[in-house]
C-alpha cells in the first residue's frame, strides 16, 4: 500500500538530471520582454521625480512603468498597504519605484541605471527601541493571553529575573529567486506562470492591480525552488510588476530577480525583541511569567499581524504556565517589510522560553534539562494559555525517550567535567521542544478543494491548491489517491497547480499543504469510489446492463459514506463479504459505457475550528506536531567560533506518509533553524542598505557546519485522528528545533560566568558569542 | 558571456542553475577538463557562473545532462533519487555535476569515497532544503569503482584528438568593443602585454567574474595564460616549491601537503573545490585583498614572486613586492607575474583564519606565524596579519620584541598587548573593529597556548 512508503519525491528524476522546469527555464517565447526593477536608495523620504527619458532612448527599452500605470496601487494580504511602486513617500531601502521594460535580458541593467530618480531623504525609524519611542505600530495583540494571576505570583515568588531576549531576522535563500513570467491571453486574459506558494492570491493581486476581473487571470504553478514562507505573500507583487508589462506591451513578460535584489527587496523573519520577568521556586518549577514580545513589522503590514499571533501563541514551547501574561505589538519601521517565514513568528515565541529556562537553571545551578521536565506539559497540566488543551500529549515520552537515545545525563556530566580543564574550548548541552499547532489561525483559510480525474487506463490525474516547493506534498497527494484506490503511486500523476482547476485555494504554508489538500483529494477519490463501489455492487449481484438498459446509479456520491464491505487494492475492488472481485479497469470500463463519473471535484475544510482573539477562547489549533532536540556544541574560547557536535532529534509525526520525505523536511528545518540563531547575519550599514545580500556575505549553513553527528528518529504515535491518515504536519515544527543549537551555546558559556546572566543574543555569531564570553570574563 | 549564460540562454540547456552569480552557492557546477601539455586533464568541478566562454578553449565541458547516457543514471543520480537527496530540486544539478567530480577522483584511485570526502567536495554547494543529511548519505552511497568513468562515457580519446589539433596556436579575438588574446607561449604573451598593457589579465575569473557579473568592472580587454602550458607546473627542488602562474589552487594544496602542511590544511577551508580548481595562488596574490588568505602565509614564508616583461625579469621577495596601502604593487604595467617561489625551511608554520562560517567565507581576521625555536628560546619568528588594515600586515615591530626571547605565556600576552595599536581594522560585515581587535589579540595567545602545549614546554592552560 502507498502510504507509509518512503516513495521517492516525485519530480525526483527530474531534479537530478536537471529537466525539471522552473520559471526562468521556460523557453523564451516570440517577442518576449525583459522585465526590471528601479528601486529607491534611500530607506526613508519623498520621491520627487523619475526621469525616464534617458533610459527610453535606450534602443532596447520598451518602456518604463510608475505607480501612474497600475489601475490599484496598493496590496496586502490582510490590508493593502503597501504600495506596488512608490508613489511619493519611499519608506524603505531598495522599495520598488519603477519598472522597465527591455528587448533583451542583457539590457535590463543598462536601462535600470538610466532611470534618475530624485529623492528627498527624512530620518526614518530602524530600529525596535525608536518605533516604541515613536509608537509607530502596525498591529497590537487584541487581548493578552492571560492564564491565573501572574502578578500575585511575581509578588510572592522566591525568585525572579527579568530581562529581554533579542532574535535577529532571517533571509529566506530560496534558490530559486521571485520569479513570473506573463502571456497575454484572448479578450484581456492572462496566464501567469509565478514561483508563488499562494497562486489564488497572486491572480487576485494581479488582476487588482491591472483593473481585471478574477476570470480573466489564471496562475499556474509548477514548482518553485523553495519557499519558506517568502512566497506567500511576496510572489504577487513580483507578478503584478511583469503582468503590467505584459498587458501594456501585449507581449509575453518575464521578471526574474537576481538574487542580490530579492535579499534587499523582498521582507524576511520579523525580528524580535522581547522583555519578561520570570517568578520560579528552587526546584525551578516556573511560578508566572509576564512577558511583552515586540517584533519588527517593516515598512508595511504584510503577514505582521498573524506572525505576532502565533509568536504569542507559542511563547509557552512545551512548558505549562499556570500564571500567564502574554502581550505583544508589532513596530512599523523603514526596514523592508517583514513576511512569512517558516515558523511564522512561532519560533521568536518559542525560543523565548527556552532562553528564560537556560537562565533559571543557570541562576538556580541547576541542569536546566531538569528545570524542563519540572515544567512540562504533563498529566493534568495541559491547559495554554490560550485556553486550548494540548490533546494526545506525547510530550513527556519524547523528553523520556530522548534523554535515554542522547546520553544527555551521562554527556552533561562529562561537559561539567571537561569544562574545568580550560582547553581553549567550551562545550555546552541543551534539549528544547516544540509543540507547533497545525490550523491557519485565520480559520478561513483552514479549506482546500481538489479535482481527481480517473482515466480509462487506470491512471489517474489529481490537481490540488497545494504548491511543491520541495517539500514533498505533491508525492504524499500522489500516495494518498493511489492508497485510495488500491493502486500503484506510479499510476497516479498530479498535476500542475493551477487557479482554472482549483480556484479559492489557501497558501501552501502553516504546514498544512498535505493536511489540506491532501483530505480534499482523498475526499474526491472517495466520491469516485462511492460510485465505482455502487456499480461492483449491482454487477456482483447479478444484474445486466445492456444496449436497452444501463445501470442507474440511484446514490448521490456527495453523501453516501464509502460501504466498508468493498476494498480497493493491488487493482482491484473487493466485495468482503462475497469474495468478489473485480479489476478497477474493468469496472472503470463499465463505469464510462454506463455513463458514470469518472472524476471528482471536493472541497475539504478542517472541523471544529474557530477561536475568538478578542475573548481569547475556543480552539486555534486542530492538533499539535510535537519534537525534541538535544543539541551539543564547542566554542573556541579564543574566537568565539560554534562547532555543533552532535544532535539527536524526537519527532512524533503520527503516522508519517512518507517517512523518506518527513525525514528530509526535519533534517532541512532543524538546519534552517540552525542556521538563523548561529551564523545567518542580517547586516545593514547606516543608510539601512542591506550589506549582507548574497551569499558572500549572507552565510547560510553549508555541508561542513552540519551536525557531526546527526540522529533523527520518529516516536510511534497512532493516535492522530484529527488528520488525513492519521498523519502529522511536518513543515515548519523542526525549525523551532534549531533553537537547541542556540541554547547549547549560551549553557556553554554559562560555565564562565561567575555571577552574571548570560546575555546572549542571536544569532550567536563568532562575533557575539566571543564579545559575551569576554565580558563574562571581565565582570566580578 | 558567462559559461552558464550561453548553457542556458545560447544552448536551452537550462539544468544548469544560476542563484547568486557568484560563485558562492554551486549550483551552476559543471565538470571541466583542460588540454594542458597534449592531454585532457580530469574533469574538475567549476562554477560556470563566473567563468567566460572564451576561457574555456581546449576544454571539455560536461554539464548535468550530460551524465546520463540514453535512459541509464549515472550512479551519483541514481543515490540522489534513492536517499532523497533532492527537494526544491534548484541546487539538485550542481549538486550532481559536484558529486560527479568526486566519484570520478575517487575512482581515478585518488582516495576511498567516505563522509570527509563527501563533505569536502561538496563544501561549495549550498541547500536550503535537505539540511544537507541525505546529501550526504547518497554521496557515501556511490559506488564510485562502478561507476562509469567519464572518459570513457565521453570517448575522451576522440575529443583529445579534435582539440590537440587545436593546440598551440595563439588565439586573438576582437570584437567592436571586446578583446580577447589567448597566446600559446609565454614570450607571445609579454609580447601582447608590451604592446597593449591595458589588456588584464585573468586566469580562473573567480574574482574578475564576480566583478563582472555585478556590474562592478567591465571585462573589455583580456589576455589569458591559460594555453601557455609550461605554466602549470608545481614544481619542487632543493630548496623550494616553484608554483606556475596557472597552478590552481587545488593542485598547491596537493603539493603542499607534506612540504608545508599547515598552508595544505588552510587551503582546505579556503574556498570551495570549484574556486580552487579554478582560482590560481597567482591570481589570489596578485589580487592583493587585505583579506587575500595565502598571503600572510607567503609573507612569513619569505615567499618570492617572479615577474617577467620584454624587458627581463625580476624576483621580488613577496614583502617588497606589496607595498602599503591596499592593493599597491611593485607591479609594472607590462609585466606577468610567471611564478611564485616558496622557500623550504625548518620553521614551523601556524596559519589562523576566522570567519563568519568556518567553511567557504570570507575572512574575518587570517594570523600566520613562521617561527623557530631553540629549546624555549625562540630563534626567529614572522607575524603577518589579514583583515586589519589597507594590506596584509607583517609586523616586523612585534617580531623584534619577540627573537631571542623565552617562549612563554608572558611574553605573548604583552605581545597581544602590544599588537593592538599596530593595526587599524575596519568595521564591516564581517565583524566589528573592536571584534577584530580582540580576534588579533586572542589569536596571538592561542598560538602561544598551542604551542606551550604542543612543545610541552610548560603546563597547558589557556591565556584567555
Amino acid at each position: 500500500m502507498s502510504v507509509g512508503n518512503s516513495i521517492p519525491h516525485d519530480s525526483g528524476l527530474g531534479h537530478v538530471c536537471g529537466e525539471s522546469v522552473f520559471i526562468d527555464d521556460r523557453a523564451e517565447t516570440r517577442g518576449e520582454v525583459h522585465v526590471g526593477l528601479v528601486c529607491s536608495s534611500i530607506a526613508c523620504g519623498d520621491l520627487i521625480e523619475i526621469d525616464a527619458s534617458e533610459a527610453l532612448r535606450h534602443p532596447d527599452c520598451l518602456g518604463v512603468f510608475t505607480a501612474k500605470d497600475f489601475v490599484h496601487k496598493k496590496w496586502g494580504t490582510i490590508v493593502h498597504d503597501q504600495p506596488f511602486l512608490v508613489e511619493d513617500k519611499i519608506n524603505y531601502m531598495s522599495e520598488p519605484v519603477c519598472i522597465v521594460a527591455s528587448r533583451t535580458r542583457d539590457s535590463i541593467e543598462a536601462i535600470k541605471h538610466l532611470v534618475k530618480l530624485q529623492e528627498k531623504a527624512a530620518a526614518g525609524i530602524f530600529t525596535i527601541q525608536d518605533a516604541r519611542k515613536n509608537q509607530s505600530v502596525i498591529y497590537r495583540a487584541l487581548k493578552p493571553f492571560v492564564q491565573g494571576n501572574v502578578d500575585q505570583a511575581l509578588k510572592m515568588a522566591p525568585h525572579k529575573l527579568t530581562g529581554t531576549f533579542t532574535v535577529g531576522g532571517q533571509e529566506h535563500f530560496y534558490m530559486e529567486s521571485q520569479a513570473a513570467v506573463i502571456y497575454p491571453l484572448e479578450n484581456g486574459q492572462l496566464e501567469i506562470h509565478s514561483s508563488s506558494q499562494h497562486p489564488s492570491e497572486t491572480q487576485r493581486t494581479v488582476a487588482e492591480a491591472l483593473g481585471l476581473s478574477l476570470h480573466q487571470v489564471v496562475c499556474v504553478v509548477k514548482r518553485m525552488g523553495g519557499g519558506f514562507g517568502g512566497k506567500e505573500s511576496q510572489a504577487g507583487p513580483i507578478a503584478a510588476y511583469a503582468a503590467l508589462v505584459a498587458q501594456k506591451l501585449k507581449k509575453p513578460a518575464r521578471l526574474i530577480l537576481t538574487k542580490d535584489e530579492d535579499m534587499k527587496i523582498t521582507g524576511k523573519r520579523h525580528p524580535f525583541q522581547n522583555e519578561y520577568e520570570v517568578a520560579f521556586d528552587d526546584d525551578g518549577k516556573i511560578l508566572g511569567v509576564k512577558v511583552l514580545l515586540q517584533s519588527d513589522g517593516g515598512a508595511y503590514a504584510d503577514l505582521s499581524a498573524s506572525i505576532l499571533d502565533r509568536a504569542m501563541f507559542h511563547f509557552d514551547g512545551v512548558y505549562y504556565l499556570e500564571n500567564v501574561h502574554i502581550d505583544a505589538v508589532c513596530y512599523r519601521t523603514n526596514n523592508h517589510s517583514n513576511t512569512a517565514f517558516r515558523g511564522f513568528g512561532g519560533p521568536q515565541g518559542n525560543m523565548t522560553m527556552e532562553s528564560i529556562i537556560e537562565d533559571i537553571a543557570h541562576f538556580l545551578k541547576k541542569d536546566a534539562a531538569v528545570v524542563r521536565l519540572r515544567n512540562l506539559y504533563q498529566g493534568p497540566n495541559v491547559k495554554t494559555p490560550y485556553g486550548q488543551n494540548l490533546e494526545n500529549n506525547m510530550l513527556p515520552e519524547i523528553f523520556r525517550q530522548l534523554i535515554t537515545t542522547s546520553e544527555y545525563e551521562k554527556r552533561r556530566v562529562e561537559i561539567d567535567k571537561e569544562n574545568l580543564k580550560k582547553t581553549g574550548v567550551l562545550r555546552g548541552i541543551s534539549i528544547t521542544g516544540t509543540k507547533f499547532g497545525i490550523a491557519f489561525t485565520a480559520r478561513f483559510l483552514n479549506q482546500g478543494n481538489a479535482l481527481v480525474n480517473l482515466h480509462l487506463d487506470g491512471t489517474v490525474q489529481v490537481s490540488t491548491g497545494a504548491t511543491e516547493m520541495g517539500q514533498g506534498v505533491n508525492t504524499k497527494i500522489q500516495q494518498i489517491v493511489a492508497h485510495g484506490f488500491g493502486i500503484e503511486s506510479g499510476s497516479v500523476q498530479v498535476m500542475t497547480t493551477s487557479t482554472e482547476k482549483n480556484h479559492n485555494t489557501s497558501p501552501t504554508a502553516a504546514s498544512s499543504g498535505s493536511d489540506i489538500n491532501g483530505a480534499a483529494a482523498l475526499k474526491a477519490v472517495n466520491k469516485i469510489k462511492v460510485n465505482l463501489i455502487g456499480l461492483a455492487r449491482k454487477k456482483f449481484a447479478g444484474e445486466v446492463s445492456s444496449a436497452l438498459k444501463e445501470y442507474e446509479l440511484e446514490q448521490n456520491a456527495e453523501t453516501v459514506p464509502l460501504d466498508p464491505n468493498f476494498i480497493f487494492q493491488h487493482g482491484k475492488v473487493v466485495e468482503l463479504s462475497t469474495k468478489k472481485e473485480i479489476s478497477l479497469k474493468e469496472l472503470i470500463s463499465i463505469a464510462y459505457q454506463n455513463r458514470v463519473s469518472l472524476g471528482a471535484y471536493a472541497h475539504f475544510k478542517t472541523g471544529g475550528l474557530g477561536f475568538d482573539k478578542e475573548k481569547v477562547e475556543g480552539k486555534a489549533f486542530n492538533y499539535f506536531t510535537q519534537g525534541m532536540a538535544v543539541s551539543e556544541v564547542s566554542v573556541d574560547e579564543y574566537t568565539g567560533e560554534v562547532k555543533v557536535l552532535r544532535v539527536d532529534l524526537l519527532m512524533d509525526l503520527g503516522r508519517s506518509i512518507n517517512p523518506g520525505i518527513d525525514r528530509g523536511q526535519v533534517a532541512g528545518g532543524f538546519v534552517q533553524g540552525m542556521g538563523w540563531v548561529t551564523t545567518e547575519n542580517l547586516f545593514y550599514d547606516e543608510r539601512r542598505n542591506l550589506i549582507s545580500h548574497s551569499p558572500t556575505t549572507y552565510k547560510i549553513p553549508n555541508i561542513q557546519d552540519t551536525p557531526r553527528e546527526f540522529n533523527i528518529h520518529f516516536i510511534e504515535n497512532l493516535n492522530n485522528d484529527c488528520n488525513v491518515y492519521g498523519s502529522k504536519a511536518v513543515g515548519e515544527p523542526p525549525l523551532l528545533l534549531g533553537s537547541s543549537v542556540w541554547t547549547a551555546v549560551k549553557h556553554a558559556l554559562s560555565y564562565r560566568s561567575k555571577s552574571n546572566m548570560v546575555n546572549l543574543t542571536s544569532p550567536a555569531t563568532g562575533e557575539v558569542v566571543l564579545m559575551e564570553l569576554t565580558r563574562l570574563k571581565r565582570s566580578p | 558571456m558567462t559559461v552558464s549564460d550561453y548553457l542556458r540562454y545560447q544552448k536551452g540547456l537550462t539544468g544548469t542553475k544560476v542563484v547568486c552569480a557568484e560563485g558562492d552557492c554551486g549550483a551552476c557546477t559543471v565538470l571541466v577538463s583542460r588540454m594542458v601539455n597534449g592531454k585532457l586533464g580530469s574533469y574538475q568541478s567549476i562554477n560556470s557562473c563566473i567563468s567566460f566562454m572564451y576561457l574555456l578553449d581546449l576544454c571539455h565541458l560536461i554539464t548535468v545532462e550530460g551524465l546520463k547516457k540514453e535512459e541509464t543514471l549515472h550512479p551519483v543520480q541514481k543515490a540522489m533519487l534513492d536517499s532523497n537527496g533532492a527537494q526544491c530540486g534548484y541546487c539538485t544539478p550542481g549538486f550532481i555535476c559536484a558529486m560527479a567530480g568526486l566519484t570520478e577522483d575517487a575512482k581515478n584511485g585518488k582516495f576511498i569515497l567516505e563522509e570527509k570526502r563527501v563533505k569536502n567536495y561538496l563544501t561549495g554547494n549550498l541547500c536550503r532544503c535537505t539540511g544537507y543529511d541525505s546529501i550526504i548519505q547518497a554521496g557515501c552511497s556511490v559506488n564510485a569503482e562502478a561507476a562509469p568513468s567519464l572518459r570513457v562515457l565521453y570517448q575522451d580519446e576522440e575529443i583529445e584528438k579534435d582539440l590537440k589539433s587545436l593546440s598551440g596556436q595563439t588565439v586573438c579575438l576582437k570584437g567592436a568593443q571586446q578583446e580577447f588574446c589567448a597566446p600559446a607561449t609565454l614570450s607571445e604573451a609579454l609580447t601582447l602585454k608590451s604592446v597593449n598593457v591595458d589588456l588584464k589579465l585573468t586566469s580562473g575569473a573567480t574574482d574578475l567574474g564576480v566583478l563582472s557579473n555585478k556590474g562592478k568592472l567591465k571585462l573589455l580587454k583580456t589576455l589569458t595564460l591559460n594555453h601557455v602550458d609550461e605554466l602549470y607546473s608545481v614544481k619542487e627542488d632543493t630548496s623550494s616549491l616553484m608554483v606556475g602562474a596557472k597552478a590552481s589552487l587545488t593542485a598547491v594544496e596537493e603539493a603542499c601537503r607534506t612540504l608545508f602542511p599547515a598552508f595544505s590544511n588552510y587551503l582546505h577551508i579556503f574556498a570551495s573545490p570549484q574556486i580552487k580548481n579554478a582560482g590560481t595562488l597567482i591570481g589570489n596574490v596578485v589580487n592583493a585583498s587585505p583579506i587575500a588568505d595565502t598571503i600572510p602565509f607567503l609573507k612569513v614564508a619569505e615567499a618570492e614572486i617572479g615577474l617577467s616583461s620584454v624587458r627581463g625579469e625580476r624576483v621580488l621577495n613577496l614583502n617588497q613586492f606589496f607595498k602599503p596601502g591596499y592593493k599597491q604593487l611593485d607591479l609594472l604595467p607590462d609585466e606577468l607575474v610567471t611564478h611564485v617561489k616558496i622557500p623550504k625551511s625548518h620553521a614551523k608554520f601556524k596559519l589562523y583564519k576566522v570567519s563568519t562560517r568556518k567553511d567557504l567565507d570570507i575572512s574575518t581576521v587570517t594570523f600566520a606565524v613562521r617561527f623557530e625555536l631553540v629549546g624555549d628560546i625562540i630563534k626567529n619568528i614572522s607575524f603577518a596579519f589579514g583583515g586589519v588594515g589597507p594590506s596584509v600586515l607583517r609586523m616586523t615591530e612585534l617580531e623584534k620584541q619577540a627573537i631571542g626571547k623565552k617562549f612563554e605565556p608572558a611574553l605573548f600576552k604583552a605581545l597581544a598587548l602590544n599588537l593592538q595599536s599596530m593595526i587599524t581594522p575596519l568595521s564591516d560585515v564581517r565583524g566589528s573593529a573592536d571584534y577584530r581587535q580582540l580576534l588579533c589579540h586572542n589569536l596571538m595567545l592561542k598560538f602561544c597556548d598551542e604551542v606551550t602545549a604542543e612543545l610541552g614546554l610548560q603546563s597547558a592552560g589557556i591565556s584567555v
